[in-house]
């Protein structure tokens, strides 16, 4: 293998860097009939710094196909299925994010036991490995299925169309889509959720809005947990709402602890008040 | 690395507008990629210069535009460019501006035959 560009053999050239030559020879083809006016090292993809730039392309008999679509469009497409088939059955689908460790399954956990009784819960957990928190979810009463990614990094809207019709969820009912542990990548899938809620703990900086602005700009509720331990640590929770107001001037919060209970009263009200 | 989901999602939807248009092969693939569209456009043109392999842009010249990102500040009104989504105002230093540009992420275009 090239351990400069990472091809796997010299036959099956990949990524041509254009900073760099090597010093072994690739056998590769490529079958580009037409001409590029602008001068470079031809690539087999070349990255342009605006919109403005311009191609004369000679395209004779070839047709230019005028499309303008947004990458996502396929998932949000089956993201709004899936919020019709949530809405139709009268389900509450709510979309919890946040980095690994910030207590996710710990506020369903209590959740569930804490509200069963009133309300039927079903859950979906996604995580790239194992079935750890399908279980934990399935113990404290609520059918659960598990979705493993694999070396994914988010959930998406098919993943979901498809957990949701083998779980069966019943109407009128919650659902909880626990995503991967990740500030990143889960923010531009829309899983057709009802609302998105990001969880943080004290433990993580208050900064954590700031650094990942797209989850908490695309969030309805932050949930800042573990709040049991403000007393030993440094985190400003005034602060942390500030920077994520900045973002999301509509974000609503709740501060608690899923272990010891406090504030767990007003997440419960919340859920309530979602229609 | 959603990256690599996106660049798959490309080859899909290249090849669902390739059989719409009845088209042999694509020859040109122009892609939009917004400095604030929260895709790493490096991340993701590395995933697709691995995933084309044996789709229907395997032999396709792949075009990635940038798109700069822009914003409006809220308080002085001043347009500016934005580089990160942070930024804030080069003129009173304000925080939050609107965006305004570059949060596309979309395929613009095929050259099909």
């Amino acid at each position: 293998m090239c351990e400069t560009c990472g091809c796997g053999d010299t036959n099956e050239l990949k990524i041509h860097d254009r900073q760099h030559s090597h010093d072994h020879e690739h056998d590769h083809e490529h079958s580009h009939d037409h001409n590029h006016d602008h001068n470079h090292d031809h690539s087999h993809t070349h990255t342009h710094d605006s919109v403005l730039f311009t191609h004369t392309h000679d395209h004779g008999a070839k047709k230019v196909i005028s499309l303008n679509v947004d990458i996502l469009s396929d998932n949000n497409r089956l993201a709004q299925i899936n919020r019709k088939s949530f809405e139709e059955r009268n389900v509450l689908s709510l979309n919890l994010v946040s980095s690994p460790g910030s207590g996710k399954t710990t506020i369903l956990e209590k959740t569930i036991k804490a509200i069963i009784a009133n309300r039927k819960i079903f859950v979906i957990e996604g995580d790239q490995q194992t079935l750890l928190d399908a279980d934990r979810i399935e113990k404290s009463g609520a059918p659960a299925i598990q979705i493993n990614t694999g070396s994914g990094c988010h959930l998406d809207a098919r993943m979901v169309e498809t957990a949701f019709k083998k779980l069966d969820v019943e109407p009128n009912s919650i659902l909880f889509i626990e995503n991967v542990g990740n500030l990143v990548c889960p923010a531009l899938f829309d899983l057709g959720e009802f609302k998105r809620v990001v969880v943080i703990s004290v433990t993580e900086g208050e900064d954590k809005p700031l650094k990942y602005p797209y989850m908490f700009k695309s969030s309805h509720l932050c949930i800042i947990n573990k709040s049991d331990l403000l007393p030993y640590v440094d985190f400003d929770v005034d602060k942390t709402m500030e920077y994520a107001r900045s973002l999301n001037p509509n974000l609503e919060f709740i501060l608690l602890s899923a272990r010891t209970g406090e504030g767990m009263e007003m997440w419960y009200e919340w859920l309530g008040k979602q229609k | 690395m959603h990256e690599f989901s996106l660049a798959i999602e490309v080859i899909n939807l290249a090849q669902r507008e390739a059989e719409k248009n009845m088209a042999g092969s694509i020859q040109e693939i122009t892609i939009e990629v917004g400095d604030l569209s929260g895709v790493e456009a490096d991340a993701f043109e590395s995933a697709l210069e691995l995933l084309v392999k044996d789709s229907i842009l395997e032999n396709a010249d792949i075009n990635i535009v940038r798109t700069p990102g822009k914003g409006k500040c809220n308080a002085c009104n001043l347009e500016f460019e934005m580089k990160y989504r942070m930024a804030t105002c080069p003129q009173c230093q304000c925080f939050p501006s609107e965006i305004s540009g570059g949060e596309e992420f979309r395929v613009v275009s095929l050259v099909v035959e």
